[in-house]
């Protein structure tokens, strides 16, 4: 009688684990789903904590004026360069606070304990981070195609293919900036703006591409120069090239999320030491 | 049938940097500490259907044990497995099925009790249906169905401690970690969640809790495993690990005027003294001669006696003696 519950547990188990235990495909499908409800999580609950607001609305404000004001800009490098400014900043706005957020409130720990992998957990915010920045930085294409639609060519497919793209390689960059353990968002607030303002200053915002040499090495250059070529560039190819371009993006996107996942699976146990 | 095998499992953690206070450490080259030996050589087995609980004083790597256990920290050495599988192959697997309340986890405060718990229904991919069903049955046994609108914010602790315990049970799970699920609670919070620990535990869901609450462990505990400085240093029923105390007695007395406790400790017949609201709680072993002797003294100094009650030790006198043999070895 005993053993014949005890057979009855084991196969009530062994059931369980073999739902659970699909292939490796299914497991990674699932994981992807899991990523989606991680991003709904996060922009419910962070889409308006101050950090996020300073980072993501009044920057790019207060810098577009900056940056702008006095200076006879051509309407092409201004929406380009104002796209990608606030996609820059949007996107990096959110990524980098919400594991130390989760950490510092307590709910990373019941998050990791999830049937979900810190990957995922990553993924989520990635998404969260695109959809921010990508609602943002909407606002500057929907201005200059009302106010500037006579002056540019807006070959709109490449210019959201464009935005799309870049706040990807965006979003995985802001969670390099979160990887340190802390459980003090305003600690990488102050790493943030180390780390996103030269970046900013040396990347062709409202110029032409080729008028800072640094600008090489910055992502925001390249998807200022696809935004030209969106936007109606005379050269029509840009300065780099459209195929140049998104390879450059690809790379960067894919060298900071493989960077940012290792980076945080370091750090995953320090954030748990007692 | 055994639900969890823990095989000689460890845990060092790297010295913290300068400034930070150190820990307990193993002594390395030139006499600084190498690493801290948070756990260090654990082996039990739980049970299916058990309670079983991990006593220890702060600091002791109760919680660093039961993160291993749900796969927040990879052990330096050893084995976990839970119903047979190891845990470090078998992630996500193994959360699958079980449920976790950490000591020094939150609900989200931004998202109201209801949202909390469908979002972990989400993440265990529970269907819709289930998840409402499972949300408002769970909500309602746990006496937050009222305040399900309201942000977890505006929750006192021991609704937060009640929501994450049912965040721990959305999914029905088979075992359930417990991190020290009802210190600091209100008398009401913790009556309601050990008697709902007991309830799932005859429903079979297997309870692995931590704690440093020696009625808890008493109450609900089917074992008890007694951890010191990373190590077991007794694992045993809570009536076994009262044995060890069995050649003593402990005598209950309050007074109306206080006195310091270095007195009552200065007494021929007294072993160990505890001080208690009003009074004191002492471990003799002649209970004859520890009450003159205490009566005696009451009358020379001039105090009142109000109660004086006698009885055999209790789980924490057990639990102190074990303690301090395990320090003294």
């Amino acid at each position: 009688m005993l053993l014949s519950k005890s057979l009855k547990e084991v196969v009530k188990i062994n059931k369980e684990f073999l739902i659970v235990e699909k292939s490796k495909f299914s497991s990674f499908i699932t994981q992807i789903k899991r990523s989606f409800i991680i991003t709904k999580k996060d922009l419910k609950v962070y889409y308006n904590k101050p950090p996020v607001l300073i980072q993501g609305i009044f920057f790019p404000i207060i810098l577009f004026f900056s940056f702008t004001v006095g200076r006879n800009i051509a309407s092409l490098y201004l929406i380009s360069g104002l796209i990608t400014m606030v996609l820059f900043l949007t996107s990096t706005s959110m990524g980098p606070i919400i594991l130390p957020w989760e950490t510092m409130r307590g709910t990373f720990e019941r998050l990791v304990t999830c049937p979900i992998s810190i990957r995922t957990i990553l993924l989520g915010g990635i998404w969260s981070s695109f959809i921010y920045g990508m609602i943002f930085s909407s606002i500057p294409l929907v201005i200059g195609f009302v106010f500037l639609s006579s002056e540019l060519v807006f070959n709109l497919i490449l210019v959201i293919f464009a935005m799309i793209l870049t706040s990807l390689v965006f979003s995985s960059f802001s969670l390099i900036i979160s990887s340190p353990s802390s459980t003090n968002p305003g600690s990488t607030m102050i790493l943030q703006i180390l780390i996103k303002f030269p970046i900013l200053f040396i990347s062709p915002l409202f110029m032409p591409v080729n008028s800072i040499p640094t600008a090489v090495i910055s992502p925001l250059t390249y998807c200022v120069d696809l935004l030209n070529i969106g936007l109606g560039d005379v050269s029509a190819f840009g300065t780099f090239g459209l195929l140049f371009d998104i390879a450059v993006l690809l790379a960067f996107g894919f060298g900071f999320l493989f960077l940012a996942f290792a980076l945080h699976q370091k750090t995953l146990e320090k954030r748990f030491r007692g | 049938m055994i639900a969890i095998t823990v095989n000689n499992l460890s845990k060092y953690f790297d010295p913290p940097k300068r400034g930070k206070k150190r820990n307990m450490g193993a002594k390395g080259p030139r006499g600084i500490n190498s690493t801290i030996r948070a756990v260090d050589d654990v082996s039990f087995e739980v049970m299916k259907g058990e309670i079983f609980g991990f006593l220890g004083p702060n600091g002791a790597g109760k919680t660093t044990t039961i993160r291993m256990m749900t796969g927040v920290l990879k052990p330096t050495n050893g084995k976990i497995t839970i119903f047979g599988r190891d845990i470090s192959k078998n992630q996500i697997a193994i959360k699958q099925i079980t449920g976790n309340v950490p000591e020094e986890a939150n609900v989200y405060f931004d998202l109201t009790g209801w949202q909390n718990l469908t979002l972990i229904g989400e993440i265990y991919g529970i269907s819709k249906k289930d998840r409402i069903n499972q949300a408002e049955f769970l909500l309602k046994k746990f006496e937050l169905y009222e305040k399900r609108n309201l942000k977890a914010r505006k929750y006192s602790k021991g609704m937060k401690q009640r929501l994450l315990l049912c965040m721990a049970l959305m999914s029905k799970p088979e075992i359930l970690f417990l991190d020290e699920p009802t210190t600091g609670l209100d008398v009401q919070s913790a009556r309601i969640i050990k008697q709902l620990i007991k309830e799932y535990n005859k429903k079979g869901v297997t309870i692995f809790l931590t704690t440093h609450d020696m009625e808890v462990a008493n109450e609900l505990c089917h074992r008890i495993a007694i951890i010191n400085r990373g190590r077991i240093v007794s694992l045993d029923t809570p009536e076994n690990l009262k044995k060890l105390t069995q050649e003593y007695k402990a005598i209950d007395f309050y007074l109306t005027n206080g006195v310091a406790k270095s007195e009552i400790a200065n007494l021929d017949t007294i072993l160990e003294v505890q001080e208690v609201r009003e009074g004191f709680h002492v471990i003799v072993e002649n209970i004859h001669e520890a009450i003159c002797e205490i009566v005696d003294f009451i009358k020379q100094n001039n105090l009142v006696i109000k109660q004086l009650n006698t009885h055999q030790p209790k789980l924490e006198d057990a639990f102190i003696k074990i303690i301090e043999r395990g320090g003294k070895n």
